[in-house]
């Protein structure tokens, strides 16, 4: 016989519902994580890391393709503003998003996974011009979302800028021309060498229902100075595109590059690579200034390319050059300080920029175009209906991984206009920021960073400089993910709550809150290492 | 078996002889030799089938005994003093639970200020915490007391505090008579809980209780005390039978019979008293003594009938109520006649010897008093004098700048 109220049948401790002494009412928010924030892909990319670190790395993939279908591309030329934004420099560094993106990438290409099935097919026809990064990522997406899709290119093989522009040392061709072949293989008709030269005609053939433009700017951008006839000036975005021919252009030993971008950096290490002994950027501002990255900078220099700050190009003539010195104002400014300085050089490549070539439009009357660039609306429209565009050619951020996303964007925006429908508003959730960050319960973890080849390999041959992480590797930067504004079930409520008022509802399910026993004492938020549960007063 | 041991070891070697299953303790002097002994004679091998726990405090002390012994196990702890007091918590639900466990106390004062030695505070602090609370006069009733309380508690499922004098027996190397395995066995029956917890037949334990239920959980308390009377009458019975000599009971007179004034007192200064007496007896004095073995339950009726006809009764306690008196000296005043005066004598606090000879002028002094006084044993008058002289100076000082400020 059982004692006397001291010892009572199971769970009545449970007839008194604490809950009702509750003033404040915790719940598991889901915050925007700053990667998933940051990346102009839209990529889930907290999502895609929770699925790596858990060594499901195809469904990791899986993840990543529904926004981008280039990993492999992506995780080798995207800048990763996500890993600028990564909450964890608030540790100690940030986590290598690009890294784990590219092993993912690879690692895909190597096991031949292959995308998911199309969606039911709709009966419409979608042309999109120009096979650069936008242009593949709208025809993909259209064709995920099954329409049927024909790319026409101007040049030889498709991939616009990350063929012609970016070079093998940063971008192997047969990465390059698997993540292509993938998208193709999806049923996408590519036409190569199919200049558009009349948008008004493709549209009033109504071949197709809708056209997305993506054409790119592929125009490289000049500037005038004195030369004489045996003075050769070439233009970086000629260059690049050349090397893709079997005869490589030639430079000569001595190599000026005009300009502080990237592509300056590029066709800089290009020229040493082709055999140039001197390489030497030009560029009118300092290197706070240039508009290159910084690691890219860091990657030439190592190279031994030589960068001239605060000059600019006054004359050329014959092999002389002459440069005006600058210096800066008060303000910052670079001014003349009327001062030259002269060196010798074979040849100049300008990199000073690119210009979209809008031929194609001009038989289409009404497209408003400003400073050389296409303007389209919140849905990539043009004021043309049914006409799209994105990439480089809409005044944007010129990025690869900007073009994957505007041709994801104009794919769902073409797709609701096909269909008639309205896209449904997505809801952003408030930003997931360090402050919310219980840092306490994060060790350090040093990233694991990517090698690079010796600098003797890199300066003589256009090998990828950069090498992949391993799986190890890969798999213990994904576990570095803080998992910012969003549960990871640590457990840490589940232990902390003192009346056991947190139920886990499985693997992957996180936790539920039993409110009636919830006191709203608010551990669990204080000690939520990630910051994803949040206290609301209660209505009283 | 004979023995020259130091008082914790003899303790150590007989709660060994009781076969605990768990022995969870934190250190604290005087205990401290108590459960050095016990987790020397677990780590050696010499009890059987016996978990010694290591534990951070003395909280965490008597927590995992209540565990332990709800779950079916024969659990013993020790503290004393601070120790008592940081455990205090959860000495109120081992009671409350009605958990068999057994724990020495080596008496020691409370501070502040901070206090090592000997005196009764720790014991009559938790005096109404529902434990029964035995008192032992010497080292030999220490072992036999610490074998009766496993009987007595697993007999009523109420946690007993055999309470030893801290250095003056802990630390007291003495000739002992330790009994052997056999005898204790036959003593001593294998524990069968009241109260499993066994996850084939779950039960909440300690949970809410209501104001409609909890009257009647303190009453039946109160009856489990009362009930304890007669367990112990049976645990220093039985004992006599089997180990042939008298230990425990409730209470022992000492030339009770004709005597004229009845010390009243507990724990290891009945010695010192009963030697005291002797000598006073030679002189023609007629002086008894009345000690206390079982202090709860409290045996006024017995205390009261032992008591009956003396003319006057002293109390001598190793405690002071700041702001009432004796503790001790309240109980027996509730069972002893109101024509008897009575006596509080406050003695031996945080340690201070109890010399015969004082105890011996004391008695001459006092003779025998009208009405009801309180004392302190061996006061030096002087310095409380001065200090309370000095305190009041200094508080109409204070008052006095006060003013003067507020001026």
């Amino acid at each position: 016989m059982k004692p006397f109220a001291t010892v009572l049948e199971v769970g009545t401790s449970l007839n008194n519902h604490t809950g009702s002494w509750r003033t404040e009412r915790p719940s598991y928010a889901h915050r925007l994580p700053p990667c998933n924030n940051a990346c102009p892909a839209g990529e889930n990319i907290q999502e895609w890391l929770s699925l790596a670190e858990q060594e499901k790395y195809e469904e990791a993939w899986r993840e990543i393709v529904k926004n981008n279908p280039f990993p492999a591309i992506m995780g080798r030329v995207c800048y990763h503003p996500c890993e600028n934004a990564c909450n964890r420099v608030t540790i100690e560094s940030p986590v290598g998003i690009n890294s784990v993106e590219r092993f993912l990438g690879d690692k895909a290409i190597r096991d031949k996974w292959a995308f998911d099935r199309p969606a039911a097919k709709s009966g419409k026809k979608v042309l999109v011009i120009g096979a650069g990064p936008a242009g593949l990522s709208a025809a993909y997406h259209l064709a995920r979302l099954g329409h049927k899709v024909t790319v026409k290119e101007s040049l030889k093989k498709a991939g616009g800028m990350l063929r012609y522009g970016i070079p093998q040392y940063r971008l192997p061709r047969k990465i390059l021309d698997a993540e292509i072949k993938r998208i193709v293989d999806y049923g996408v008709e590519l036409e190569v060498n199919k200049k558009v030269t009349n948008l008004a005609e493709v549209v009033e053939s109504k071949a197709f229902d809708a056209v997305f433009l993506s054409v790119g700017a592929h125009i490289a951008k000049l500037t005038e100075f004195p030369t004489s006839p045996r003075s050769r000036v070439l233009d970086a975005v000629a260059v690049l595109r050349d090397m893709e021919n079997r005869e490589k252009p030639k430079l000569g030993k001595r190599v000026v590059v005009y300009g502080g971008g990237n592509t300056a950096m590029d066709v800089a290490r290009t020229a040493k690579r082709l055999g140039a002994k001197e390489v030497t950027i030009v560029y009118r501002r300092t290197r706070e200034k240039m508009p290159a990255h910084s690691f890219e900078i860091d990657e030439a220099l190592q190279e031994g390319i030589k960068i001239k700050f605060l000059v600019t190009i006054k004359k050329y003539q014959n092999k002389k050059l002459t440069l005006g010195k600058m210096a800066l104002d008060a303000k910052g400014y670079p001014q003349p300080t009327g001062k030259n300085e002269t060196m010798e050089t074979d040849c100049i490549v300008l990199a000073l920029g690119q210009d979209s070539d809008l031929a194609l439009l001009e038989k289409f009357p009404g497209l408003e175009i400003a400073d050389g660039a296409l303007k389209v609306d919140s849905r990539m429209m043009t004021s043309h209906a049914g006409v799209f565009a994105g990439g480089d050619m809409i005044p944007f951020e010129r990025t690869a991984t900007t073009g994957v996303g505007h041709g994801k964007k104009a794919a769902r925006s073409i797709d609701a206009w096909l269909r008639k429908v309205e896209q449904p508003a997505t809801e952003k959730h408030p930003l997931a920021t360090a402050e919310r960050l219980n840092k306490w319960y994060y060790a350090e973890v040093s990233e694991n960073k990517r090698k690079l080849i010796d600098i003797a390999h890199r300066t003589k041959t256009f090998d990828e400089v950069q090498l992949g992480l391993s799986e190890a590797e890969a798999l213990n930067e994904s576990r570095r993910c803080l998992s910012c504004g969003n549960c990871f079930e640590c457990d840490n409520c589940y232990g902390v709550c003192p009346d056991n008022a947190i139920r886990k509802l499985g693997a992957g399910k996180g936790f539920k809150i039993d409110y009636d026993y919830c006191k709203g004492c608010g551990l669990c938020a204080a000690e939520c290492p990630c910051g994803c549960i949040e206290m609301t007063p209660e209505d009283i | 078996m004979l023995k020259q041991v130091e008082g914790s070891h003899a303790v150590a070697e007989a709660v060994a002889l009781c076969r605990p299953e768990v022995i969870c303790a934190y250190p604290i002097t005087p205990q401290t030799h108590i459960v050095e002994g016990l987790g020397e004679l677990v780590k050696a091998g010499h009890i059987k089938d016996c978990k010694y726990i290591n534990v951070e405090s003395e909280f965490a002390a008597l927590s995992v005994a209540i565990g332990s012994s709800a779950a079916g196990a024969r659990s013993y702890t020790a503290t004393s003093s601070q120790g008592l007091l940081f455990m205090a918590e959860a000495v109120y639900n081992a009671s409350g639970l009605g958990l068999p466990i057994v724990m020495t106390l080596g008496n020691r004062a409370i501070g502040a200020p901070l206090n090592i030695w000997n005196d009764h505070s720790d014991a009559m602090s938790l005096r109404d915490a529902g434990w029964i609370q035995l008192f032992a006069e010497n080292n030999q009733e220490a072992i036999d007391l610490h074998i009766q309380a496993f009987r007595i508690a697993e007999d009523i499922s109420c946690p007993v505090m055999v309470c030893v004098d801290g250095f003056i027996l802990t630390h007291a190397v003495e000739q002992v008579d330790v009994p052997d395995q056999k005898q204790v066995d036959a003593y001593l029956p294998a524990f069968v809980p009241a109260v499993v917890l066994d996850p084939k037949a779950p039960a909440s334990v300690g949970a809410l209780v209501g104001p409609e239920a909890f009257t009647e959980v303190r009453y039946l308390d109160h009856k489990k005390q009362l009930r304890a009377f007669d367990a112990i009458d049976r645990a220093s019975t039985a004992f006599k039978s089997v180990f042939g000599r008298e230990a425990g009971g409730f209470i022992r007179s000492y030339h009770t019979k004709d005597a004229e004034t009845v010390i009243v007192a507990m724990g290891s200064v009945i010695g010192t008293l009963k030697d005291m007496i002797d000598e006073k007896r030679k002189q023609g004095h007629k002086i008894g003594l009345v000690s206390i073995c079982t202090f709860r339950p409290f045996p006024t009726a017995e205390v009261g009938a032992a008591l009956k006809d003396a003319k006057h009764v002293i109390v001598l306690e190793k405690s002071l109520a700041s702001g009432q008196g004796g503790v001790l000296a309240a109980h027996v005043r509730a069972g002893l006649h109101e024509a008897i005066p009575l006596t509080t004598l406050i003695a031996g606090l945080g340690g201070r010897p109890i010399p015969k000879n004082a105890l011996s002028e004391f008695v001459e002094k006092i003779g025998i008093p009208s009405s009801d006084e309180l004392h302190f044993l061996d006061l030096k008058q002087d310095i409380v004098d001065g200090e309370l002289k000095k305190t009041e100076e200094e508080r109409n000082a204070r008052l006095r700048n006060g003013a003067a400020r507020g001026r």
